[in-house]
């Protein structure tokens, strides 16, 4: 920007250093923007720093000899800080802050480049709005009253800007921090009075048409889905809300005359074509045979463990059978040895079937009735061994290996005079003896 | 002023005349660079609706506007466009030709009919039973696109292709600041006759129609056929394909900024690792723990090097 050549007198004549005063402005922007990006700052904080920044531009103003503008800029200020803080604001105190920027404008050359960039922040909002404006007062020709809302809807708009906190400014926040806000990544545009002409103009005259001229039914209560990531309660009530469109909609179409469903002998093309619902239905068989597949192989497998556990109980069962009877038998022994000196008719007579398994089993034959085994057998028994292993019977083990009792050196070495065996003499002294 | 002019004529020329028919044309077409998950969400929809007309990829993002032509070309008064981005991302534009107003919405959760499976259908041309959410008449906006959804979505009366049964409904619901899209079949059961008797008695009553007088009451039930999906409004645009923007969603963040944050997230993971692993080893340096650098460690005076010096 060109600077007015009488402040660059002034400044000359001050003696003062623009350049360090401007990065020391620049310091505090920074300071501010920090400041404003701390999400736990309540609004007041920031105001409080706004007020800061104020007393310092008046400052300033006192060593550029410029109070008249910081004054003026001091208003212009604090009617933008009531706009913020009333949420609606008065239309009075807007003509105010109005009237000071007008004043403001007229003295713009005299400004800090600053304030001329926070009037620009303004402006760039007003020319879509005011277009818009026009447009609606053209097409509609649209009463006082819509202007006005339209304008209470500006301000509120203007004051959502103010509030929001640009997306841009969270990336700079750390990210715990982020948690805390709510990102808003643009300015709102809900332009209400203009939404609703547009929908004026194309809307379908509803109530002169007949319901079946466009078969469209809105639901008399919204349809409340608490948690849109649950698939099957979403997905019921989308159902829940058509179905009772549908229904809706047959009694007004029957009421009307209107042929409401497809008679079965009505052949016509399809949505789907019979290739695709072919394909459907070898999905649906195929998913219908797998699941049956796997039923039977569940069914199978379960049968293949009970079948086994039904084995072991049958072999478990004849063990023991056994153990029984050969317990039985046991005690049968031990009572007949016994039966010599307290055997008695009455105790016969309640054994009876133990009497006849043990008749029933074969006799031992070589056992002899009283009990004894036969003598001439224990002696063969004795004399010729009885059991036990045959093979490697005689072979050497390693207790006969150490065995050194039949070992003499004597007997081993010849020619000694007690023992060992005579020396043979060689062939012809024994043909000679011969 | 064009746009001014053709506004404010459109508004009196074309003022309905009591007992005037709902006539809709649809265009249908999508940008280039779609995939062919799109191109078949776009002949799903060509075959749901009778009275729309399928144009070739229109070559231009830039230069929207050129569809009013193109409309206007086809007699059409209601624009479908579909935009794909980067070969993934869908948006939807629905437009009122030539001076309506334009909704882009931001298309998401695509299913198309043919792999979805299910065992809905119905028949090419019958028209559609159209089902909205009452969140539709709270807000503007959505007031706005609920009049575009009936116009484009629901078959007007005396559209060619046509055929004369109601046999599918489509249903829109506003969940979660998105609108969801679904289609059924209707089914019809016969129901024995006691139970209509309790149930629907009145409803039998009132009924003219002649074939089931009396007779049998039919057990209504639904069966989805698809598409689905799920839009995501952006921006209204007063006139179509241009104009001022009369309304923004606040909320949406686009799919590139998703994106975006997620690598950023990733990045910042690495940055954030590397940074306290050198502030580590500034405060080992600083406590006199590091062999090179850093602080030196005070001598202890107890130590034997100090006492038998």
């Amino acid at each position: 920007m060109a600077k007015s050549k009488l402040k660059v007198a002034l400044d000359n004549h001050k003696g003062r250093n623009i350049k360090l005063e401007k990065q020391r402005k620049k310091e505090k922007e920074a300071r501010k923007r920090k400041e404003t990006n701390k999400p736990t700052v309540d609004i007041e904080d920031v105001e409080d720093v706004e007020g800061d920044e104020e007393e310092g531009g008046v400052e300033l103003g006192e060593e550029e000899l410029q109070t008249l503008i910081a004054a003026s800029s001091k208003k212009e200020k604090k009617a933008k800080k009531e706009k913020s803080n009333g949420g609606k604001a008065p239309k009075d105190t807007k003509g105010k802050a109005n009237g000071v920027a007008k004043k403001v404008v007229e003295e713009r050359e005299w400004e800090t480049e600053d304030e001329e960039e926070e009037d620009d922040d303004d402006m760039p909002e007003r020319p879509a709005l005011d277009l818009s404006k026009l447009e609606d007062s053209d097409s509609e020709g649209s009463s006082e009253d819509d202007i006005a809302e339209d304008d209470e809807d500006e301000e509120e708009d203007e004051d959502d800007e103010e509030e929001d906190i640009a997306f841009s400014d969270i990336e700079s926040l750390a990210s715990e921090d982020k948690a805390d806000v709510i990102p808003h990544q643009r300015l709102t545009i809900n332009n209400t009075s203009a939404l609703l002409a547009g929908l004026k103009r194309i809307q379908l005259p509803y109530s002169k048409l007949a319901f079946s001229e466009y078969q469209s039914i809105t639901s008399d209560e919204p349809t409340e889905i608490p948690d849109v990531e649950d698939d099957l309660t979403r997905e019921k009530a989308f159902y829940q809300q058509s179905l009772a469109a549908v229904n809706d909609a047959r009694a007004r179409l029957k009421k009307e005359g209107i042929s409401f469903s497809r008679p079965a002998d009505y052949f016509a093309e399809m949505v789907k074509s019979d290739e695709h619902m072919g394909k459907i239905k070898a999905k649906l068989v195929d998913e219908a045979a797998g699941k049956k597949a796997a039923a039977e192989a569940r069914k199978q497998r379960d049968l293949k463990k009970f079948g086994k556990q039904v084995q072991v109980a049958k072999l478990q069962e004849r063990a023991k059978e056994k153990r029984d009877t050969l317990e039985r038998i046991n005690l049968m022994k031990r009572k007949r040895q016994n039966a010599d000196i307290t055997a008695t008719n009455e105790e016969d007579l309640f054994d009876v079937a133990l009497d006849e398994t043990d008749k029933s089993a074969p006799a031992d034959r070589r056992k002899s009735a009283d009990g004894k085994p036969n003598p001439k057998r224990q002696k063969k028994d004795a004399k010729f061994g009885f059991g036990g292993k045959k093979r490697f019977a005689k072979s050497n083990d390693a207790f006969s290996t150490n065995d050194a009792r039949g070992f003499s050196h004597k007997k081993m070495k010849a020619g000694g005079p007690g023992g060992g065996a005579s020396k043979r003499l060689g062939k012809s002294r024994r043909v000679k003896r011969n | 002023m064009a746009a001014v002019y053709k506004a404010l004529s459109a508004d009196s020329s074309h003022e309905r005349e009591p007992g005037s028919k709902n006539k809709q044309r649809v265009l249908i077409l999508s940008s280039r660079g779609v995939t062919s998950r799109h191109r078949h969400l776009l002949s799903d929809l060509y075959s749901l609706l009778p009275h729309s007309r399928k144009e070739a990829k229109f070559d231009s993002k830039a230069k929207l506007f050129q569809l009013n032509e193109l409309a206007e070309l086809y007699n059409c008064n209601n624009i479908l466009f579909f935009e794909a981005r980067k070969g993934q991302d869908l948006y939807l534009w629905m437009s009122k030709a030539p001076n309506g107003p334009t909704v882009k919405m931001h298309l998401q959760n695509l299913h198309t009919m043919e792999e979805l499976n299910f065992i809905g259908n119905c028949l090419k041309g019958s028209r559609p039973i159209l089902s909205f959410d009452a969140a539709f008449e709270k807000q503007a906006h959505l007031r706005v696109m609920k009049e575009l959804f009936t116009q484009i979505f629901g078959v007007p009366k005396t559209a060619r292709k046509t055929k004369p049964f109601v046999d599918h409904v489509m249903g829109f619901t506003v969940a979660d600041g998105k609108i969801w899209i679904r289609v059924y079949q209707i089914n019809e059961s016969e129901q024995s006759k006691k139970k209509t008797a309790t149930v629907n008695g009145e409803e039998m009553d009132v009924d003219p129609a002649p074939k089931k007088k009396g007779k049998t009451e039919f057990n209504v039930s639904l069966v989805e056929i698809g598409p689905r999906f799920v839009l995501t409004p952006i921006v209204i645009q007063e006139s179509s394909f241009g104009g001022p923007i009369i309304y923004e969603n606040k909320e949406f963040v686009s799919p590139n900024q998703i994106r975006s944050d997620l690598r950023r997230a990733k990045a910042g993971r690495y940055n954030r690792r590397t940074e306290a692993g050198q502030d580590a080893k500034a405060r080992r340096g600083e406590l006199g723990l590091k062999t090179h650098g850093g602080r030196k460690r005070e001598k202890d005076p107890l130590s034997d090097n100090v006492l038998f010096a």
